[in-house]
């Protein structure tokens, strides 16, 4: 078995705190906090890919979902745009 | 092989005349694997309930074989379909055979004409709605556990499906399904005689009375079910509220709109809320002003799912909702169909990650109910958790049941820490779910809306919710089960037999 083999996608990106008990390193992948992980589980070392590789799956998990059960989803936003600009004044 | 001395060769060798020698499973890990369901037991416990063997029938004929076999040798009969069941219906408690249904798993016919479809009762609904998509038809019960529960369970669970608003739960789809009885008699029930009836007011409706039993009756081996057009829209908006009471008023007034392709709503109470702030990637960015969440559901034809759905968006923002966005509204509402992707840890109180299993209470709550049993609920599990550091309270969600907002499937979330349980915390957790299932009864509900109530603790209310509708049951199963042997222990239905002896 050998290692990944790009050594760079060992170091993911600098954390942001973006609550007590949240950090985000991608843009819309959150990850807790590290310091809630040290007890009883410990945080995996995930190749940068792989997090992103994941993150991805999941929305083409849900992009199917919607497909099985509708031919098509409609924007809420849409709705509401469209009462707001009947809405008079 | 380690069977148990009842189960002689003679019994193992009748069986595999039955059903052919290689579905006869007898492997420690057959056996081990049909042993649990996801709800969370204590794991020092878990060897108390294996089966001595698993049997996987091909046909209904070959059911109905094993059937006399057991009911001859009176051997215990547990039915097993997808083993998602969360109230340990097919967990065998008295060991015995295991009849796993999952080879019974063909499409046998589709009537387009009159829109249904007749299936083997091991058939999982995703898959059956991949064969159904070429003929633009779609099989509409869908509970959270949608790719993993198969149509067997559904039929002995009288399933709750989180569109049911519109098309119907379980007991509605199921038109009719062939049913081996202990004996090993097979009959058909249905509504009325014919396979493909909807509304019959011929004799008694046995229909639901061979639904949602838990395998104390009988086995399902082939469903005829239901079919409606694949819809050509959804919407799924979600809205933020700062306060619970204005999200309550609000969910009962999106179901009282009378809009015709309204699904199903959601109402998220505040422990919910904090608990997906702490864990969901869409609410983990939420701003502190988000206190209660309300969803709204609808499917059909486009147009009319547009115009239904601009009366919801004006309702929920008179009653001063912030609508959350579109990919919140549409990814969270898809991530409903499945919810085994939902993360399995929570926290001490310390606040420290730990694996937790989920376990979810289910009663059937009146809209007028919600607030307080909400609050009542959240009393025993707090208490449970400040006793012992390994429960974790996830937070409740009420789901429409009906189109008119009469009552909620109200499920509150508890993560369990499984390996760490032990005999005290167990008694503790049973007696827990004891007192979350007479606050639901004491409220005029029903202990479940979905799972249905034979795990310890909910059990002992059974008989205080349906009064002296139980002793029917009970004269039910004495007659329909002479010797026992459907999945005996559960529902406290021994006492048909007790009363029997007295
Ligand atoms: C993540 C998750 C989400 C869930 N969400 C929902 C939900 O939204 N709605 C809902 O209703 N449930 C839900 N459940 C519970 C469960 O999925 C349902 O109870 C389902 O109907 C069980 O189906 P199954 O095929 O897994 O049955 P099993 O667990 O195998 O069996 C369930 C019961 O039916 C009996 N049985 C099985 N096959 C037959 C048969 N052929 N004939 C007679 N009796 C039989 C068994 O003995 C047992 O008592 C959820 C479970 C999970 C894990």
């Amino acid at each position: 078995m050998t290692g990944y083999r790009y050594h760079e996608q060992h170091t993911p990106p600098p954390a942001r705190q973006v609550t007590d008990v949240a950090v985000e390193r991608f843009e819309h992948i959150f990850e807790v906090d590290p310091k809630l992980m040290t007890a009883h589980v410990a945080q995996q070392l995930f190749p940068n890919w792989d997090t992103l590789r994941i993150a991805a799956s999941r929305g083409d998990h849900l992009e199917w979902m919607h497909r099985h059960w509708a031919y098509q989803v409609i924007s809420a936003q849409e709705l509401l745009d469209e009462i707001e600009s009947e809405q008079p004044g | 092989m380690t069977i148990a001395p009842e189960l002689s060769d003679q019994v193992v060798s009748e069986l595999a005349d039955a059903v052919g020698g290689q579905h006869v499973l007898t492997s420690k890990t057959a056996r081990y694997n049909r042993a649990r369901v996801p709800a969370p037991f204590p794991v020092h416990r878990w060897a108390e309930r294996v089966p001595d063997l698993v049997v996987m029938p091909a046909s209904t004929e070959e059911v109905a074989e094993v059937m006399r076999i057991a009911n001859a040798h009176r051997i215990p009969v547990v039915p097993r379909d997808g083993g998602t069941g969360l109230t340990d219906g097919a967990v065998p408690e008295r060991r015995g055979i295991i009849v796993d249904v999952k080879r019974m798993n063909d499409v046998k016919a589709i009537d387009t004409d009159n829109r249904t479809c007749t299936v083997g009762a091991g058939i999982n609904m995703l898959k059956l709605n991949e064969v159904l998509a070429p003929y633009g038809l779609l099989y509409p019960d869908d509970p959270a556990s949608y790719p993993c529960s198969l149509v067997g369970g559904r039929i002995g669970t009288s399933g709750w499906s989180l569109i049911g608003s519109r098309y119907g739960h379980s007991r509605d789809l199921v038109l009719s399904f062939s049913f081996v009885l202990p004996t090993g008699r097979v009959i058909r029930v249905g509504d009325g005689g014919g396979p493909k009836v909807s509304k019959s007011s011929t004799g008694y409706q046995l229909k639901h009375l061979f639904m949602g039993h838990q395998g104390t009756l009988g086995i399902a081996t082939e469903a005829t079910l239901k079919l409606i057009p694949k819809p050509e829209a959804e919407l799924s908006p979600f809205w933020a509220f700062p306060d619970y009471d204005s999200a309550h008023q609000c969910v009962q007034k999106l179901a009282h709109a009378g809009v015709a392709t309204f699904a199903g709503a959601v109402l998220f109470d505040e422990w919910k809320v904090d608990y997906l702030r702490r864990d969901d990637e869409a609410y983990i960015p939420q701003p502190a002003d988000v206190r209660a969440l309300v969803c709204a559901v609808a499917y059909g034809n486009a147009d009319e799912v547009r115009a239904g759905g601009k009366r919801f968006m004006r309702i929920a923002r008179d009653a001063g909702a912030r609508y959350l966005g579109d990919e919140i509204s549409q990814g969270d509402w898809a991530a409903r169909h499945d919810r085994y992707a939902t993360p399995l840890h929570g926290r001490t109180r310390a606040g420290q990650v730990v694996p937790m299993s989920w376990h979810c209470e289910d009663s059937a709550i009146n809209w007028t109910d919600l607030p307080q049993v909400r609050l009542e609920w959240h009393r025993i599990a707090d208490d449970l958790r400040r006793r012992f550091d390994m429960f974790d309270d996830w937070g409740i969600f009420a789901y429409t049941s009906a189109a008119t907002g009469v009552d909620y499937l109200t499920e509150i979330d508890i993560g369990i820490w499984e390996q760490e349980l032990d005999d005290e915390s167990w008694t503790a957790w049973v007696q827990a779910k004891k007192d979350i299932a007479e606050v639901a009864v004491r409220h005029g509900g029903s202990i479940s809306a979905c799972h249905g109530a034979c795990r310890d603790g909910e059990v002992d209310l059974v008989p205080v919710e349906l009064g002296g509708a139980f002793d029917v049951m009970l004269d039910v199963k004495r007659a329909v089960d002479p010797n026992n042997i459907m999945n005996p222990g559960k529902y406290l239905l021994d006492r048909a037999y007790e009363t029997e002896v007295e």
